[in-house]
């Protein structure tokens, strides 16, 4: 059971990756090398951080994938924000990835080790 | 690697998302230079300044405040939208080290969100077919594409969050019971909300009446109260949590939301309306065009007897899945006749949101004509296929042509965008004027040119000769002009009016500036683009 859902995991990380290639790619093709950083930027601070945190839950894969672009627009940059207040803003970017990407990995391990 | 068949519907969605942007993307994908209307000034100015001076704000600049300074009514001269969107839009300017098509594409990104959460949604309540065709019917959408072009940004990105929010709310209504609940879809329900909130107040209005009605809705069928009051209290909480975040600006939403009665003479008029689904254009005249509220250009004729069967389709099955789509119709009905209560304002802007409820019922409706035909499952199955071509079809002959020209001809007048030679002038002027420095503009012949240079420089700009050939000013209109070159920097930007055929324009402020600026001292000299301050002799 395990090794099928580690398969399926697999699976699922290969056909990702190329189709974010393949997203990439084509906004360089249509609008230069800012346009695939920005599409980059767009998957690693909006969707990235809060798929990691909604992986912990009790979610279908299409859910975690679309809640996170969406929970992810919004709360990443509030963070963001208030960090900038007080600090570079670029800075702050980084902080908040780093804040999000730890607090996905430390529910995961509270999970494991209530189940 | 086995590829599965959610992996090639994720791959189907994503090159039709990618065939949605590459249209919306159009009018920078050649043409860098930023456009809009005033709205799009503002939206793409709050980012830059962010991303360019690497820190954010709660008191708004001087540039910025002195329009938007008195737009949040419950704490002025801080921001009146609550800072995520244009965040977003920082963030990636200053990862993607751009000013303009970082922001542009983000915002292409955000605009056409609605196809993720509509292919999201329907798919998972009604199957793959209906929710791709309903995101590739989403693609032309003029009612989308128009204020995308024009600058209503943060509310076109706000619609993306209504289906989302109703859907997380009917996943936790369907699932509970005494037994068993799934609270984590009440958590997001939740968290939607307060991020719909931060996004665009209107659309988070549009979720909450949607999600009553929704819920209403299903209770008639269902009679089941999902009274679980430790989750209900999490989801207040989590609500509570961010509606605190940005005092201020939730402070507004209260405050402009409770002061909205600016049209209680409408309300007399506004019963007739009950019939039409679309305000009348005649009361929007100037500010949006008459075609913005007619069916046949907005929708596409050819689209209306299979929304029409879908609605009566959806009525007579009545599943659960069918309630939902209703109950978005519903409340999407009552918010265009807001009116009748004294809450006019937006209304056309509530408008734009008819595309995201009808495409998915008129392809429910289409697809649901194979149903009824009485043939063998197996030719069933093929006519379904037969109606999703047609779909695509009726919908490159007579949905895409008015949607790619409008996009591929969008602000491509040079006069409507500022040009290199005004981005280079402000970066001059934003190194060595002051903050609180005000420069006077002369020249462009787009009224919008003042703005777009005020925020490009960070440095407030007036617009000095629109704002004394208004009425009240036209008796002391030369002292004013006077005063105003005399305490002001003054900028001549001939770039436009220089490429004009008729010289006239360009002489006669030629002459202006020989005369009138004969002794003040020339600051900046460079493209066609004068800075002059006048100093006062000692």
């Amino acid at each position: 059971m395990k090794l099928q859902i580690d398969r399926e995991n697999i699976e699922n990380i290969q056909v990702g990756s190329l189709l974010i290639i393949a997203v990439i790619v084509f906004f360089y093709f249509i609008l230069g090398l800012q346009g695939a950083l920005s599409a980059l930027g767009i998957m690693v601070f909006f969707v990235l951080p809060f798929y990691f945190l909604l992986g912990k839950f009790n979610l279908r894969e299409d859910e975690k994938l679309a809640f996170s672009f969406f929970i992810g627009a919004g709360i990443f940059p509030a963070i963001a924000y208030w960090l900038g207040i007080f600090i570079s803003f670029r800075l702050s970017i980084f902080i908040t990835f780093i804040i999000l990407i730890a607090a996905a990995y430390f529910l995961n391990r509270i999970k494991k080790k209530i189940s | 690697m086995k590829v599965k068949r959610k992996h090639l519907e994720l791959a189907a969605f994503i090159a039709v998302y990618m065939f949605a942007l590459y249209l919306w993307t159009l009018p920078f994908q050649h043409n860098e230079m930023p456009y809009g209307e005033f709205d799009a000034i503002s939206h793409w100015g709050l980012a830059d300044f962010i991303s360019q001076t690497d820190r954010t704000f709660v008191y708004l600049p001087k540039f910025i405040d002195e329009r938007y300074g008195g737009d949040n009514s419950f704490k002025p001269h801080t921001l009146w939208y609550p800072p995520p969107f244009h965040t977003d839009f920082a963030i990636i300017s200053s990862f993607a080290q751009g000013r303009f098509v970082p922001v542009y594409l983000t915002n292409a990104v955000f605009a056409t969100a609605i196809l993720i959460s509509v292919f999201f949604v329907i798919r998972s309540l009604f199957g793959f077919l209906p929710a791709i065709l309903s995101s590739f019917l989403l693609t032309f959408s003029m009612r989308d594409i128009m204020p995308y072009l024009w600058g209503q940004w943060p509310e076109r990105f706000g619609y993306a969050f209504v289906p989302l929010t109703l859907y997380c709310f009917y996943r936790y209504y369907t699932t509970y019971s005494k037994e068993s609940s799934k609270p984590i879809y009440l958590y997001l329900t939740s968290l939607l909300l307060g991020i719909n909130l931060f996004i665009h107040p209107l659309t988070f209005f549009h979720s909450i009446l949607g999600l009553f009605i929704l819920f209403v809705f299903l209770w008639l069928k269902e009679r089941k109260f999902p009274l679980d009051l430790k989750s209900i209290l999490i989801s207040i909480a989590l609500f509570a949590l961010l509606m605190s975040i940005f005092p201020y600006q939730s402070g507004n939403v209260i405050a402009s939301f409770t002061q909205d009665s600016s049209s209680q003479d409408k309300v007399h008029s506004a019963f007739s309306r009950l019939a039409q689904w679309a305000p009348n254009a005649e009361d929007f005249i100037g500010s949006v065009p008459a075609s913005y509220f007619s069916f046949r250009e907005m929708n596409g004729l050819w689209t209306l007897p299979f929304l029409l069967f879908g609605i009566l389709f959806l009525a007579i099955r009545r599943e659960n899945r069918d309630i939902f789509l209703l109950a978005w119709l519903f409340s999407l009905y009552l918010i265009l006749h807001r009116d009748l209560i004294g809450k006019i304002s937006f209304l056309h802007r509530s408008l734009s949101a008819t595309a995201h409820i009808f495409v998915p019922i008129t392809v429910i409706g289409a697809l649901s004509i194979p149903k009824l035909i009485p043939v063998n499952k197996d030719i069933k199955k093929y006519l379904i296929y037969a109606f999703s071509i047609l779909i695509v079809v009726l919908a490159f002959m007579y949905s895409f042509p008015a949607a790619n020209s409008t996009l591929k001809a969008a602000y491509e007048h040079p006069f409507v965008r500022v040009n290199q030679d005004e981005i280079e002038a402000t970066a001059w002027i934003e190194s060595n004027i002051p903050e609180d420095g005000v420069i006077s503009l002369i020249g462009p012949p787009d009224e919008k040119k003042f703005r777009w240079l005020a925020f490009l420089s960070h440095r407030p700009f007036s617009n000095i000769v629109e704002y004394l050939t208004l009425e009240q000013y036209s008796e002391n209109a030369q002292e004013l002009f006077s005063k105003e070159l005399h305490e002001n920097y003054v900028m001549l930007d001939y770039t436009d009016i220089g490429r004009l055929q008729d010289r006239s324009h360009a002489e006669r402020w030629l002459q202006f500036e020989r005369i009138e600026l004969a002794d003040f001292t020339l600051l900046y000299d460079k493209n066609n683009i004068r800075i002059y301050k006048y100093e006062t002799p000692n």
